[in-house]
Protein backbone atom coordinates (compact mmCIF):
# COMPACT_ATOMS: atom_id res chain seq x y z
CA UNK A 1 0.00 0.00 0.00
CA UNK A 2 2.61 2.53 1.10
CA UNK A 3 1.78 6.20 0.67
CA UNK A 4 -1.26 5.27 -1.42
CA UNK A 5 -3.32 5.09 1.75
CA UNK A 6 -3.11 8.86 1.98
CA UNK A 7 -4.48 9.36 -1.53
CA UNK A 8 -8.10 10.01 -0.47
CA UNK A 9 -6.89 12.98 1.54
CA UNK A 10 -5.22 14.78 -1.37
CA UNK A 11 -7.07 13.47 -4.43
CA UNK A 12 -9.90 16.03 -4.01
CA UNK A 13 -7.39 18.48 -5.51
CA UNK A 14 -7.92 16.74 -8.85
CA UNK A 15 -11.59 17.77 -8.88
CA UNK A 16 -10.71 21.44 -9.42
CA UNK A 17 -10.38 21.29 -13.24
CA UNK A 18 -13.67 19.44 -13.64
CA UNK A 19 -15.35 22.00 -11.38
CA UNK A 20 -14.13 24.84 -13.59
CA UNK A 21 -15.02 23.13 -16.85
CA UNK A 22 -18.39 21.76 -15.72
CA UNK A 23 -19.37 25.22 -14.47
CA UNK A 24 -18.68 26.75 -17.86
CA UNK A 25 -19.64 24.11 -20.36
CA UNK A 26 -22.21 21.69 -18.99
CA UNK A 27 -25.91 22.34 -18.50
CA UNK A 28 -26.21 23.75 -14.96
CA UNK A 29 -28.48 20.88 -13.88
CA UNK A 30 -25.97 18.24 -15.00
CA UNK A 31 -23.09 20.23 -13.52
CA UNK A 32 -24.81 20.60 -10.11
CA UNK A 33 -25.60 16.90 -9.86
CA UNK A 34 -22.20 15.78 -11.12
CA UNK A 35 -20.16 18.07 -8.87
CA UNK A 36 -22.27 17.30 -5.80
CA UNK A 37 -21.84 13.56 -6.39
CA UNK A 38 -18.07 13.93 -6.87
CA UNK A 39 -17.79 16.06 -3.73
CA UNK A 40 -19.84 13.60 -1.68
CA UNK A 41 -17.84 10.52 -2.78
CA UNK A 42 -14.51 12.23 -2.17
CA UNK A 43 -15.56 13.59 1.21
CA UNK A 44 -16.76 10.19 2.42
CA UNK A 45 -13.56 8.48 1.22
CA UNK A 46 -11.41 11.17 2.81
CA UNK A 47 -13.18 10.85 6.16
CA UNK A 48 -13.09 7.03 6.11
CA UNK A 49 -9.37 7.17 5.30
CA UNK A 50 -8.76 9.61 8.14
CA UNK A 51 -10.63 7.32 10.52
CA UNK A 52 -8.68 4.25 9.45
CA UNK A 53 -5.30 5.99 9.67
CA UNK A 54 -6.24 7.06 13.17
CA UNK A 55 -7.20 3.51 14.12
CA UNK A 56 -3.97 2.00 12.78
CA UNK A 57 -1.81 4.74 14.25
CA UNK A 58 -3.29 4.44 17.72
CA UNK A 59 -3.78 0.66 17.90
CA UNK A 60 -0.29 0.13 19.35
CA UNK A 61 -0.65 2.75 22.06
CA UNK A 62 -0.96 1.07 25.47
CA UNK A 63 -4.41 1.04 27.02
CA UNK A 64 -6.40 1.52 23.82
CA UNK A 65 -9.69 -0.35 23.47
CA UNK A 66 -8.99 -1.52 19.90
CA UNK A 67 -8.43 -5.22 18.97
CA UNK A 68 -4.81 -6.37 19.45
CA UNK A 69 -4.69 -7.67 15.89
CA UNK A 70 -4.85 -4.10 14.60
CA UNK A 71 -1.37 -3.38 15.89
CA UNK A 72 0.16 -6.35 14.00
CA UNK A 73 3.27 -5.49 11.97
CA UNK A 74 1.45 -6.29 8.68
CA UNK A 75 -1.23 -3.74 9.44
CA UNK A 76 1.25 -1.11 10.53
CA UNK A 77 3.28 -1.71 7.40
CA UNK A 78 0.26 -0.62 5.37
CA UNK A 79 0.43 2.87 6.83
CA UNK A 80 3.81 4.62 6.54
CA UNK A 81 4.84 6.73 9.54
CA UNK A 82 1.88 5.20 11.37
CA UNK A 83 2.73 6.65 14.77
CA UNK A 84 3.00 10.30 13.74
CA UNK A 85 0.21 10.16 11.18
CA UNK A 86 -2.06 8.24 13.50
CA UNK A 87 -1.73 10.76 16.27
CA UNK A 88 -2.16 13.66 13.87
CA UNK A 89 -5.29 12.01 12.53
CA UNK A 90 -7.04 12.15 15.92
CA UNK A 91 -7.42 15.95 16.09
CA UNK A 92 -8.06 16.11 12.34
CA UNK A 93 -10.94 13.69 12.64
CA UNK A 94 -12.33 15.57 15.63
CA UNK A 95 -12.20 18.84 13.69
CA UNK A 96 -14.05 17.24 10.76
CA UNK A 97 -16.77 15.77 12.97
CA UNK A 98 -17.28 18.97 14.95
CA UNK A 99 -17.33 21.14 11.80
CA UNK A 100 -19.86 18.86 10.09
CA UNK A 101 -22.02 18.72 13.20
CA UNK A 102 -21.99 22.48 13.48
CA UNK A 103 -22.91 22.91 9.83
CA UNK A 104 -25.91 20.60 10.22
CA UNK A 105 -26.99 22.31 13.41
CA UNK A 106 -26.76 25.77 11.89
CA UNK A 107 -28.64 24.64 8.82
CA UNK A 108 -31.51 23.45 11.03
CA UNK A 109 -31.35 26.62 13.12
CA UNK A 110 -31.56 29.04 10.19
CA UNK A 111 -34.53 27.16 8.79
CA UNK A 112 -36.29 26.96 12.13
CA UNK A 113 -35.76 30.63 12.94
CA UNK A 114 -36.81 31.80 9.49
CA UNK A 115 -40.01 29.75 9.65
CA UNK A 116 -40.70 31.08 13.12
CA UNK A 117 -40.29 34.65 11.87
CA UNK A 118 -43.03 34.01 9.31
CA UNK A 119 -45.31 32.16 11.77
CA UNK A 120 -47.78 35.02 12.17
CA UNK A 121 -48.43 35.41 8.44
CA UNK A 122 -51.11 33.67 6.45
CA UNK A 123 -49.72 30.36 5.09
CA UNK A 124 -49.37 31.50 1.50
CA UNK A 125 -46.59 30.25 -0.75
CA UNK A 126 -45.16 33.73 -1.24
CA UNK A 127 -44.50 35.84 1.85
CA UNK A 128 -44.18 39.54 1.00
CA UNK A 129 -42.48 41.47 3.80
CA UNK A 130 -42.71 45.27 4.11
CA UNK A 131 -39.01 46.01 4.38
CA UNK A 132 -36.74 48.69 2.95
CA UNK A 133 -33.96 46.20 2.24
CA UNK A 134 -34.34 44.47 -1.13
CA UNK A 135 -33.88 40.72 -0.82
CA UNK A 136 -35.50 37.46 -1.87
CA UNK A 137 -35.00 33.97 -0.53
CA UNK A 138 -36.32 30.49 -1.09
CA UNK A 139 -37.08 29.00 2.31
CA UNK A 140 -37.31 25.21 2.15
CA UNK A 141 -39.54 23.39 4.60
CA UNK A 142 -41.25 20.36 3.07
CA UNK A 143 -44.93 21.25 2.73
CA UNK A 144 -44.19 24.68 4.18
CA UNK A 145 -41.93 25.72 1.29
CA UNK A 146 -42.04 29.50 1.01
CA UNK A 147 -40.68 32.27 -1.14
CA UNK A 148 -39.73 35.31 0.93
CA UNK A 149 -39.51 38.63 -0.87
CA UNK A 150 -39.54 42.23 0.32
CA UNK A 151 -41.64 45.10 -0.98
CA UNK A 152 -38.47 47.10 -1.66
CA UNK A 153 -37.33 44.47 -4.18
CA UNK A 154 -40.74 44.06 -5.83
CA UNK A 155 -41.01 47.84 -6.31
CA UNK A 156 -37.92 48.05 -8.48
CA UNK A 157 -38.92 45.17 -10.79
CA UNK A 158 -41.38 45.21 -13.66
CA UNK A 159 -44.22 42.64 -13.71
CA UNK A 160 -42.41 40.25 -16.06
CA UNK A 161 -39.25 40.50 -13.96
CA UNK A 162 -41.25 39.72 -10.82
CA UNK A 163 -42.55 36.60 -12.51
CA UNK A 164 -38.94 35.70 -13.33
CA UNK A 165 -37.93 36.21 -9.70
CA UNK A 166 -40.75 33.99 -8.40
CA UNK A 167 -40.02 31.34 -11.03
CA UNK A 168 -36.35 31.37 -9.98
CA UNK A 169 -37.15 30.88 -6.29
CA UNK A 170 -39.76 28.22 -7.04
CA UNK A 171 -37.18 26.35 -9.12
CA UNK A 172 -34.86 26.31 -6.07
CA UNK A 173 -37.63 24.80 -3.96
CA UNK A 174 -38.94 22.35 -6.55
CA UNK A 175 -35.47 20.91 -7.27
CA UNK A 176 -34.54 20.89 -3.53
CA UNK A 177 -31.37 22.90 -4.19
CA UNK A 178 -30.73 23.35 -0.47
CA UNK A 179 -29.83 19.65 -0.28
CA UNK A 180 -27.11 20.04 -2.89
CA UNK A 181 -25.80 23.12 -1.12
CA UNK A 182 -25.78 21.35 2.25
CA UNK A 183 -24.04 18.29 0.79
CA UNK A 184 -21.20 20.31 -0.74
CA UNK A 185 -20.89 22.39 2.40
CA UNK A 186 -20.46 19.26 4.50
CA UNK A 187 -17.95 17.95 1.95
CA UNK A 188 -15.96 21.19 2.16
CA UNK A 189 -15.90 20.80 5.96
CA UNK A 190 -14.70 17.19 5.66
CA UNK A 191 -11.84 18.10 3.36
CA UNK A 192 -10.82 21.73 2.72
CA UNK A 193 -9.55 20.77 -0.74
CA UNK A 194 -13.21 20.37 -1.73
CA UNK A 195 -14.01 24.06 -1.15
CA UNK A 196 -13.84 25.03 -4.84
CA UNK A 197 -16.54 22.46 -5.49
CA UNK A 198 -18.77 24.18 -2.96
CA UNK A 199 -18.31 27.53 -4.72
CA UNK A 200 -18.92 25.87 -8.09
CA UNK A 201 -22.13 24.16 -6.94
CA UNK A 202 -23.44 27.37 -5.34
CA UNK A 203 -23.00 29.01 -8.75
CA UNK A 204 -24.42 26.18 -10.88
CA UNK A 205 -27.48 25.86 -8.61
CA UNK A 206 -28.25 29.55 -9.22
CA UNK A 207 -27.71 29.07 -12.95
CA UNK A 208 -30.01 26.03 -12.87
CA UNK A 209 -32.77 28.12 -11.27
CA UNK A 210 -32.09 30.92 -13.78
CA UNK A 211 -32.55 28.53 -16.70
CA UNK A 212 -35.77 27.12 -15.22
CA UNK A 213 -37.07 30.65 -14.70
CA UNK A 214 -36.17 31.54 -18.30
CA UNK A 215 -38.24 28.61 -19.51
CA UNK A 216 -41.21 29.58 -17.34
CA UNK A 217 -41.32 33.24 -18.37
CA UNK A 218 -40.23 32.43 -21.92
CA UNK A 219 -37.52 35.08 -22.07
CA UNK A 220 -33.90 34.75 -21.07
CA UNK A 221 -33.47 38.52 -21.22
CA UNK A 222 -36.21 39.17 -18.68
CA UNK A 223 -34.46 36.90 -16.19
CA UNK A 224 -31.13 38.58 -16.93
CA UNK A 225 -32.69 42.01 -16.33
CA UNK A 226 -34.31 40.87 -13.08
CA UNK A 227 -30.97 39.57 -11.76
CA UNK A 228 -29.07 42.64 -12.91
CA UNK A 229 -31.51 45.12 -11.39
CA UNK A 230 -31.73 43.20 -8.13
CA UNK A 231 -27.96 43.06 -7.82
CA UNK A 232 -27.63 46.79 -8.50
CA UNK A 233 -30.24 47.83 -5.91
CA UNK A 234 -28.94 45.45 -3.23
CA UNK A 235 -25.26 46.12 -3.72
CA UNK A 236 -24.90 47.17 -0.08
CA UNK A 237 -22.97 44.01 0.78
CA UNK A 238 -19.80 44.02 -1.30
CA UNK A 239 -17.85 40.80 -1.58
CA UNK A 240 -14.41 41.01 -0.06
CA UNK A 241 -11.90 40.07 -2.74
CA UNK A 242 -8.40 41.05 -3.62
CA UNK A 243 -9.04 43.80 -6.15
CA UNK A 244 -6.04 42.84 -8.27
CA UNK A 245 -7.25 39.30 -8.76
CA UNK A 246 -10.94 40.04 -8.92
CA UNK A 247 -12.42 37.95 -11.69
CA UNK A 248 -15.99 38.65 -12.72
CA UNK A 249 -18.24 37.72 -9.81
CA UNK A 250 -21.09 35.22 -10.04
CA UNK A 251 -23.79 37.79 -10.78
CA UNK A 252 -22.30 39.27 -14.00
CA UNK A 253 -21.44 35.74 -15.14
CA UNK A 254 -25.04 34.65 -14.66
CA UNK A 255 -26.34 37.69 -16.55
CA UNK A 256 -23.84 37.13 -19.36
CA UNK A 257 -24.84 33.45 -19.56
CA UNK A 258 -28.50 34.38 -19.83
CA UNK A 259 -27.83 36.96 -22.52
CA UNK A 260 -26.03 34.24 -24.50
CA UNK A 261 -27.63 31.17 -26.07
CA UNK A 262 -29.41 28.53 -23.96
CA UNK A 263 -27.18 25.65 -22.83
CA UNK A 264 -27.79 22.31 -24.53
CA UNK A 265 -29.76 20.08 -22.18
CA UNK A 266 -28.56 16.61 -21.23
CA UNK A 267 -25.74 16.48 -23.76
CA UNK A 268 -22.04 16.41 -23.08
CA UNK A 269 -19.83 18.25 -25.57
CA UNK A 270 -18.35 16.03 -28.29
CA UNK A 271 -14.89 14.59 -27.64
CA UNK A 272 -13.70 15.98 -30.97
CA UNK A 273 -13.76 19.63 -29.88
CA UNK A 274 -11.15 21.27 -27.66
CA UNK A 275 -13.70 21.93 -24.94
CA UNK A 276 -15.14 18.42 -25.22
CA UNK A 277 -11.69 16.87 -24.98
CA UNK A 278 -10.91 18.91 -21.88
CA UNK A 279 -14.25 18.09 -20.22
CA UNK A 280 -13.95 14.39 -20.95
CA UNK A 281 -10.32 14.24 -19.83
CA UNK A 282 -11.18 16.06 -16.61
CA UNK A 283 -14.22 13.83 -16.04
CA UNK A 284 -12.12 10.70 -16.61
CA UNK A 285 -9.41 12.04 -14.28
CA UNK A 286 -11.96 12.79 -11.59
CA UNK A 287 -13.56 9.36 -11.98
CA UNK A 288 -10.17 7.64 -11.71
CA UNK A 289 -9.28 9.75 -8.72
CA UNK A 290 -12.61 9.05 -6.99
CA UNK A 291 -12.14 5.34 -7.69
CA UNK A 292 -8.59 5.20 -6.35
CA UNK A 293 -9.80 7.14 -3.37
CA UNK A 294 -12.51 4.54 -2.77
CA UNK A 295 -10.02 1.75 -3.51
CA UNK A 296 -7.61 2.98 -0.83
CA UNK A 297 -10.39 3.24 1.72
CA UNK A 298 -11.72 -0.25 0.93
CA UNK A 299 -8.21 -1.79 1.02
CA UNK A 300 -7.62 -0.35 4.48
CA UNK A 301 -10.94 -1.76 5.68
CA UNK A 302 -9.99 -5.19 4.27
CA UNK A 303 -6.55 -5.18 5.94
CA UNK A 304 -8.10 -4.33 9.29
CA UNK A 305 -10.83 -6.92 8.77
CA UNK A 306 -8.22 -9.63 8.05
CA UNK A 307 -6.32 -8.67 11.21
CA UNK A 308 -9.41 -8.71 13.44
CA UNK A 309 -9.47 -11.81 15.68
CA UNK A 310 -12.85 -13.51 15.35
CA UNK B 1 -58.47 16.35 31.25
CA UNK B 2 -57.18 19.87 31.31
CA UNK B 3 -54.02 18.54 29.66
CA UNK B 4 -56.02 17.32 26.68
CA UNK B 5 -57.66 20.70 26.21
CA UNK B 6 -54.32 22.21 25.38
CA UNK B 7 -52.99 20.27 22.38
CA UNK B 8 -49.38 21.48 22.37
CA UNK B 9 -47.15 24.23 23.59
CA UNK B 10 -47.40 27.17 21.26
CA UNK B 11 -44.25 28.69 19.84
CA UNK B 12 -43.10 32.17 20.74
CA UNK B 13 -43.90 33.51 17.25
CA UNK B 14 -47.43 32.16 17.38
CA UNK B 15 -48.14 33.81 20.73
CA UNK B 16 -46.78 37.14 19.51
CA UNK B 17 -49.03 36.90 16.47
CA UNK B 18 -52.05 36.13 18.68
CA UNK B 19 -51.41 39.06 21.01
CA UNK B 20 -50.76 41.41 18.10
CA UNK B 21 -53.99 40.48 16.33
CA UNK B 22 -55.95 40.88 19.57
CA UNK B 23 -54.48 44.34 19.96
CA UNK B 24 -55.33 45.23 16.37
CA UNK B 25 -58.96 44.29 17.01
CA UNK B 26 -59.17 46.77 19.86
CA UNK B 27 -60.68 50.23 19.28
CA UNK B 28 -57.79 52.38 20.42
CA UNK B 29 -55.32 51.61 23.21
CA UNK B 30 -55.99 48.50 25.31
CA UNK B 31 -54.65 47.23 28.63
CA UNK B 32 -52.84 43.92 29.10
CA UNK B 33 -55.85 42.68 31.08
CA UNK B 34 -58.12 43.38 28.12
CA UNK B 35 -55.77 41.47 25.82
CA UNK B 36 -55.69 38.53 28.21
CA UNK B 37 -59.50 38.45 28.36
CA UNK B 38 -59.73 38.75 24.60
CA UNK B 39 -57.49 35.69 24.16
CA UNK B 40 -59.86 33.57 26.21
CA UNK B 41 -57.91 33.72 29.44
CA UNK B 42 -55.74 30.64 28.77
CA UNK B 43 -52.60 32.78 28.95
CA UNK B 44 -51.24 34.01 32.27
CA UNK B 45 -51.28 37.77 32.79
CA UNK B 46 -47.50 37.80 33.18
CA UNK B 47 -47.14 35.92 29.88
CA UNK B 48 -49.20 38.57 28.11
CA UNK B 49 -47.03 41.30 29.68
CA UNK B 50 -43.85 39.46 28.59
CA UNK B 51 -45.08 39.11 25.02
CA UNK B 52 -46.19 42.76 24.87
CA UNK B 53 -42.77 43.86 26.12
CA UNK B 54 -41.11 41.71 23.47
CA UNK B 55 -43.33 43.22 20.79
CA UNK B 56 -42.40 46.67 22.09
CA UNK B 57 -38.71 45.89 21.62
CA UNK B 58 -39.46 44.86 18.05
CA UNK B 59 -41.30 48.10 17.37
CA UNK B 60 -44.55 46.27 16.68
CA UNK B 61 -46.50 47.96 19.52
CA UNK B 62 -46.34 51.25 21.43
CA UNK B 63 -47.50 51.98 24.95
CA UNK B 64 -48.49 54.98 27.04
CA UNK B 65 -48.94 55.26 30.76
CA UNK B 66 -52.56 55.48 31.87
CA UNK B 67 -52.87 55.76 35.63
CA UNK B 68 -50.88 52.93 37.20
CA UNK B 69 -50.70 50.67 34.15
CA UNK B 70 -49.90 50.90 30.46
CA UNK B 71 -52.24 51.13 27.51
CA UNK B 72 -50.93 49.32 24.44
CA UNK B 73 -51.49 50.11 20.77
CA UNK B 74 -50.37 48.05 17.80
CA UNK B 75 -47.89 49.90 15.62
CA UNK B 76 -47.44 47.43 12.79
CA UNK B 77 -49.24 44.48 11.31
CA UNK B 78 -48.18 40.83 11.12
CA UNK B 79 -46.20 41.41 7.95
CA UNK B 80 -44.23 44.22 9.57
CA UNK B 81 -43.44 42.05 12.56
CA UNK B 82 -42.42 39.16 10.32
CA UNK B 83 -40.17 41.50 8.31
CA UNK B 84 -38.49 42.68 11.48
CA UNK B 85 -37.88 39.12 12.71
CA UNK B 86 -36.63 37.98 9.31
CA UNK B 87 -34.13 40.81 9.18
CA UNK B 88 -32.84 39.73 12.58
CA UNK B 89 -32.42 36.14 11.38
CA UNK B 90 -30.59 37.27 8.24
CA UNK B 91 -28.34 39.69 10.13
CA UNK B 92 -27.36 37.19 12.79
CA UNK B 93 -26.68 34.17 10.60
CA UNK B 94 -23.39 34.45 8.79
CA UNK B 95 -23.76 31.26 6.76
CA UNK B 96 -27.38 31.48 5.87
CA UNK B 97 -26.29 30.99 2.26
CA UNK B 98 -26.24 27.24 2.72
CA UNK B 99 -29.94 27.17 3.53
CA UNK B 100 -31.45 30.19 1.90
CA UNK B 101 -30.30 30.41 -1.68
CA UNK B 102 -30.23 34.17 -2.17
CA UNK B 103 -31.49 35.57 -5.47
CA UNK B 104 -28.28 37.54 -5.90
CA UNK B 105 -25.04 37.63 -3.99
CA UNK B 106 -22.91 40.71 -3.36
CA UNK B 107 -21.04 42.37 -6.18
CA UNK B 108 -17.26 42.51 -6.42
CA UNK B 109 -15.31 45.73 -7.14
CA UNK B 110 -15.57 45.52 -10.93
CA UNK B 111 -18.86 43.68 -11.04
CA UNK B 112 -21.06 46.73 -10.96
CA UNK B 113 -19.43 48.28 -14.01
CA UNK B 114 -19.52 44.95 -15.83
CA UNK B 115 -23.17 44.46 -14.97
CA UNK B 116 -24.14 47.94 -16.17
CA UNK B 117 -22.25 47.28 -19.40
CA UNK B 118 -24.06 43.99 -19.96
CA UNK B 119 -27.49 45.46 -19.24
CA UNK B 120 -26.76 48.60 -21.27
CA UNK B 121 -25.67 46.48 -24.20
CA UNK B 122 -28.89 44.50 -23.97
CA UNK B 123 -30.98 47.68 -23.83
CA UNK B 124 -29.36 49.17 -26.93
CA UNK B 125 -29.81 45.86 -28.77
CA UNK B 126 -33.49 45.91 -27.98
CA UNK B 127 -33.87 49.43 -29.27
CA UNK B 128 -32.30 48.54 -32.63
Amino acid sequence: MGVFVFLPLVLPLTAWPIARLAEQHLHPRTATRLLTAVAAVMAVCSTVCLGLVMVVGTAQLPGNPLPDGWSDPEVREAVPYDEIVGKAAIPALCVVLVACGRTLWRHARVRRRAHRALAGLRPTEVAVLPDGAPYAYALPGGRRDRVVVTTALLQCLEPAERRALFAHERAHLAARHHRFLLAVQLAARANPFLRPLRTAVAYTAERWADEEAAQVVGSRRTVACAIGKTALVSRGTPVVTLAGFAAAGPVPRRVAALLGPAPAARRWPSVFTTVGLAVWAAAAGTAVSAMSSANSAVTMVLILYAATPL
Amino acid sequence: MAEQQRPRRRGQGELEALVLSALRDADGPATAGWVQERLGGDLAYTTVITILTRLLAKGAVTRERVGRSFAWTSASDHAGLAAHKMRKVLDSESDREAVLASFVTGLGPDDERLLRELLGQHRSERED
